[in-house]
């Protein structure tokens, strides 16, 4: 128990993280960061060393780190971590690695289904999109167009087949947006970018990822004029939640704003869940922060 | 250069039936001006051609076809055809009930293409898709200048439209070169086919209406890109470019097919009056009047 019933009630009801990464050790977790380290251009942010081990390290006072030794079977782990801290419901990506897809298939109901998309590969990134939501009840597709190589701005041409695609399975796009914390440019991830694409794609979900920093008060102006734009709280630690987007769900965008953490990439379920009740919100927009918008912008319960 | 002699290669290709990749349906000009052309006026500013002219195009015309008072225009069509030989032509069904109902009643002689605005967004996307499920369409066609807004070929507005074709693995025919109504150009720039093919390597391209004046940008891009065609829609045959000819004769054979402008812009007695004219080789005839089309548009 804490000190905030209305975060202890509505925590107590579960917590769904959009966000989750099947936990690797630390050093399958630098060879995963190797397409990043291809693309910066500073001698740290290559090597990979002081402190950039994880290349966004800089930002990050405890960046996780698994040892090899104590994470057994990925799947096992990630359960053991959702249920001490009353996490009943995860998205991982199911091209990752075999892991994803077995944890989607042996627990549908801790489970659901996303994929990663890299629009520089045309249709077939289309097609393994068709794929994977003939296999999976797909909930999500998610992008890193800053991550990309090449970058791919949000909204590129490129990215329309992707996002039509994603209108037509009836299946969420989730993008990390704002100024990436990889030392490589941000100007694919400008909020202003997500504007377009939502006129042009009125029915597609799109959900937020990574702060929208330093344009929060632009992201919470188009979530105002986009009715299906959302924002999820991923890569930040609930201190430094933007004073923009707290305003915001506690006035008119209760059902706009859903919790997601950065497990294993950046933070741990500790950290999160410790600061998490300091959160300035109102009473009434704690379940749906934690849970319920979830379930909406991905569509869960269909 | 062109051979001025009629060839038996011409007359033998000719007799085995001809495919039209663009018939319209007959109408008097002062229906297709209020049906099709009066749409185009948004985006002209001229004052010449959005009063006086019936066709937006037809200062560029010397006989728009003049068809009077028409009781049945199916009928009329297909007698056109039989005149010339055309044995099937394609007809775009997207807004024309007759159109519809002449593929409908003569799938020997008709199919049917769709026109997409990509102004419409997924919308588009999905009309496109029920058509070809629905009514057995076989092909997308766009005209970019003639949208309102206008909307260039390599247009992001465009992708998706593109990524349906692939996947439903139908050509799409797209008015390239400057168009002949008083709007701006750029739009239909042959250079940015380039692109499209580059990002779509399945996608089946048909050039439309010239291609003018980049025939050689589009001769090039051709060889480059085995997926994109030439029709020669809204071209009298006198009137063909030089290097469309020219590439049809050496590397392109299975690139370049006929495509007329009936009852649009050009009546199907002038195209096939000048037609042996044309300086095609012996073996490019049949590809051009039949072969292409029909494996294109998927015609046993």
């Amino acid at each position: 128990m804490t000190t905030n019933p209305a975060y202890d009630a509505a925590h107590a009801g579960g917590v769904i993280d959009t966000a989750t990464g099947i936990p690797k050790s630390r050093e399958e977790m630098f060879e995963f960061y190797e397409f990043i380290r291809n693309q910066t251009r500073d001698a740290e942010s290559k090597a990979g060393e002081g402190g950039l081990e994880f290349p966004a390290g800089y930002m990050f006072k405890d960046p996780v780190h698994i040892e090899d030794e104590e994470l057994g079977d990925p799947v096992e782990f990630l359960l053991g971590e959702m249920d001490r801290h009353g996490i009943t419901k995860v998205i991982v990506n199911v091209d990752d690695g075999g892991h994803g897809a077995r944890a989607v298939r042996d627990h549908p109901d801790r489970f659901a289904a996303g994929i990663g998309a890299d629009p520089n590969q045309g249709m077939d990134a289309v097609r393994r999109i068709q794929r994977a939501a003939d296999e999976f009840d797909l909930k999500s597709v998610s992008a890193f167009p800053a991550g990309l190589y090449p970058q791919v701005a949000v909204n590129d041409k490129k990215f329309y087949p992707i996002y039509a695609k994603c209108v037509e399975l009836d299946v969420t796009f989730a993008t990390t947006i704002g100024v990436p914390g990889p030392r490589i440019p941000f100007q694919p991830q400008e909020v202003a970018h997500l504007d377009e694409v939502c006129w042009f794609f009125p029915e597609l979900r799109i959900v937020m990822r990574h702060g929208a920093e330093p344009w929060a008060d632009l992201a919470v102006k188009l979530m105002l004029k986009w009715p299906n734009l959302y924002y999820s709280t991923t890569a930040f630690a609930p201190k430094y939640y933007p004073e923009a987007i707290v305003n915001y769900a506690n006035t008119r965008g209760a059902d706009k704003v859903m919790w997601s953490g950065y497990f294993p990439a950046g933070l741990t379920y500790d950290r999160i869940f410790a600061e998490l009740p300091s959160v300035p919100f109102r009473d009434h927009v704690w379940p749906k922060f934690l849970r319920e918008n979830a379930i909406t912008a991905f569509k869960l319960d269909r | 250069m062109s051979d001025p002699r009629p060839t038996d290669a011409y007359f033998d290709a000719w007799r085995g039936g001809v495919i039209d990749t663009m018939l319209g349906v007959p109408a008097t000009p002062e229906q297709r001006k209020a049906e099709h052309y009066s749409k185009f006026n948004a985006g002209i500013l001229d004052k010449e051609a959005r009063e006086k002219f019936t066709f937006p195009a037809q200062y560029m015309f010397k006989d728009v076809p003049d068809l009077g008072e028409i009781d049945d225009p199916i009928a009329l069509l297909l007698a056109e055809m039989d005149r010339f030989n055309v044995s099937i032509g394609m007809l775009n069904v997207s807004t024309n009930p007759i159109a519809r109902e002449a593929v409908v009643q003569h799938p020997d002689r008709f199919v049917a293409s769709f026109n997409v605005d990509p102004n419409e967004g997924m919308e588009s996307v999905r009309t496109l898709e029920a058509a070809v499920k629905e009514l057995g369409v076989r092909s997308a066609q766009c005209f970019p200048a003639g949208l309102y807004p206008q909307v260039p070929i390599n247009d992001k507005k465009m992708y998706p439209l593109y990524a349906k074709c692939v996947e439903l693995d139908i050509p799409i025919f797209v008015n390239a070169g400057v168009p002949g109504p008083r709007v701006p150009m750029d739009c239909q720039n042959v250079a940015y086919i380039d692109e499209v093919c580059w990002f779509f390597p399945d996608l089946k391209f048909v050039m439309r209406h010239g291609a003018e004046p980049w025939t050689q940008l589009a001769m090039k891009l051709m060889l480059k890109w085995p997926n994109l065609y030439y029709s020669t829609s809204a071209f009298a045959p006198k009137h063909y470019p030089d290097d469309i000819v020219h590439y049809a004769n050496t590397r392109g054979a299975d690139k370049i097919m006929y495509a007329g402008y009936f009852p649009m812009g050009l009546s199907l007695e002038r195209i096939f009056s000048e037609m042996p004219q044309v300086g095609f080789r012996d073996h490019v005839w049949p590809k051009f009047l039949r072969e292409n089309a029909a494996r294109l548009l998927k015609i046993a």
